[in-house]
């Protein structure tokens, strides 16, 4: 199968080789990631608490949004970047890891629940922007992303853990 | 030249020869401790809550830094914004620094004598003392974190300085698993 055959000549691939020969390489890109990571969980869980009624009521929910929502998607790009650098220095083990596989699930899952609520739910925002509780369907979004990245990072973080319980080599 | 990872190492060395070694060691000796070790999900889990409690702070020290940037709730009062956040800025901390003492207590030679980590206890000191001035001065005089267009240069390098600090946290934070031994 193709995909077989991709994550061996990823690893392999001049940037795979690189990371894995570097002593400071690898640490360095995971800092990043780790800094783009909490930046990311960090301004969601603020839109999220907002939704939940939880914090920031004082704030409309757009003015919050805006607030937020460029430094969320800047951070998740940086997240993204590095994240795939330091897959591609070791893609064979992470795609066998369940931890993994989990993370990229529930990252997926957290995207359609954004998109969900950002197609559907935000259309009605300007009647519940201040003073207006936020409908169950808002609620629901929030809970659930704030669920949802927290169980991201508790899988992100079990997969440096687990990679010789998954891997053959 | 000697490399910051030469430094480093010879650090490490020398806290290995001081009474912390042994001090590290006697802890490593009890029970608690050798159980947290032997329990396969007990590092992991504390190690995400403790990342979850930076994202925490973390983000609140930017979402607070941000608006004396004026780049996000410009629609708020700095006291509002101050309220809103420094309060999870502290109970995040207090988290790190419960999660904190749960890593120390299980592998106490990994974090005592390793650089690394001072370097990292030197800098929250820092940044605690930091935001104990902050909260004192927006207490006293809010009026002076509101920014004039152009204007407070000591501000914007305070508080792009401030971020800056928190990252070098999360760097050290990273790294202590990595300083060479």
């Amino acid at each position: 199968m193709f995909l077989k055959a991709l994550w061996p000549a990823l690893e392999a691939s001049p940037v795979g080789q690189y990371i894995q020969a570097s002593s400071w390489a690898f640490p360095t890109i995971e800092t990043f990631h780790v800094i783009a990571v909490v930046t990311v969980v960090g301004t969601i869980a603020v839109m999220d608490l907002r939704l939940l009624g939880v914090a920031s009521t004082r704030w409309p929910v757009t003015s919050l949004s805006k607030d937020t929502l460029p430094w969320t998607w800047g951070a998740f790009v940086i997240a993204m970047v590095t994240g795939g650098l330091l897959f591609v220095s070791k893609a064979t083990e992470y795609v066998v890891n369940a931890n993994f596989q989990w993370k990229m699930i529930l990252i997926v899952l957290a995207g359609v629940n954004m998109a969900i609520f950002h197609v559907f739910t935000w259309r009605s925002v300007h009647k519940w922007n201040s003073d207006t509780a936020v409908p169950l369907a808002g609620k629901i979004a929030g809970g659930l992303s704030l669920f949802l990245w927290i169980l991201v990072v508790f899988f992100a973080r079990a997969i440096g853990f687990t990679l010789d319980l998954y891997s053959q080599s | 030249m000697a490399s910051l990872g030469d430094i480093v190492y010879a650090l490490g060395q020398w806290l290995r020869s001081t009474p912390v070694n042994e001090f590290s060691l006697a802890i490593q000796k009890q029970p608690l401790s050798k159980m947290i070790n032997s329990t396969f999900w007990a590092t992991p889990t504390i190690q995400s809550i403790h990342i979850l409690a930076i994202a925490a702070t973390f983000g609140s020290v930017v979402m607070i830094n941000l608006r004396i940037f004026q780049l996000a709730g410009q629609g708020v009062t700095m006291t509002d914004t101050v309220r809103r956040y420094l309060p999870w800025v502290w109970w995040g901390l207090a988290v790190l620094l419960l999660t904190g003492i749960g890593m120390i207590y299980s592998d106490p030679v990994r974090e005592f004598t390793n650089p690394v980590f001072w370097t990292k206890m030197i800098l929250i000191l820092v940044a605690v003392a930091v935001s104990l001035w902050f909260q004192g001065s927006v207490r006293r005089n809010v009026a002076r974190w509101e920014l004039t267009h152009g204007g407070r240069v000591a501000i914007r390098t305070g508080a792009a300085g401030v971020i800056c600090l928190w990252c070098l946290i999360i760097v050290c934070g990273r790294w202590i698993a990595y300083a060479p031994t």
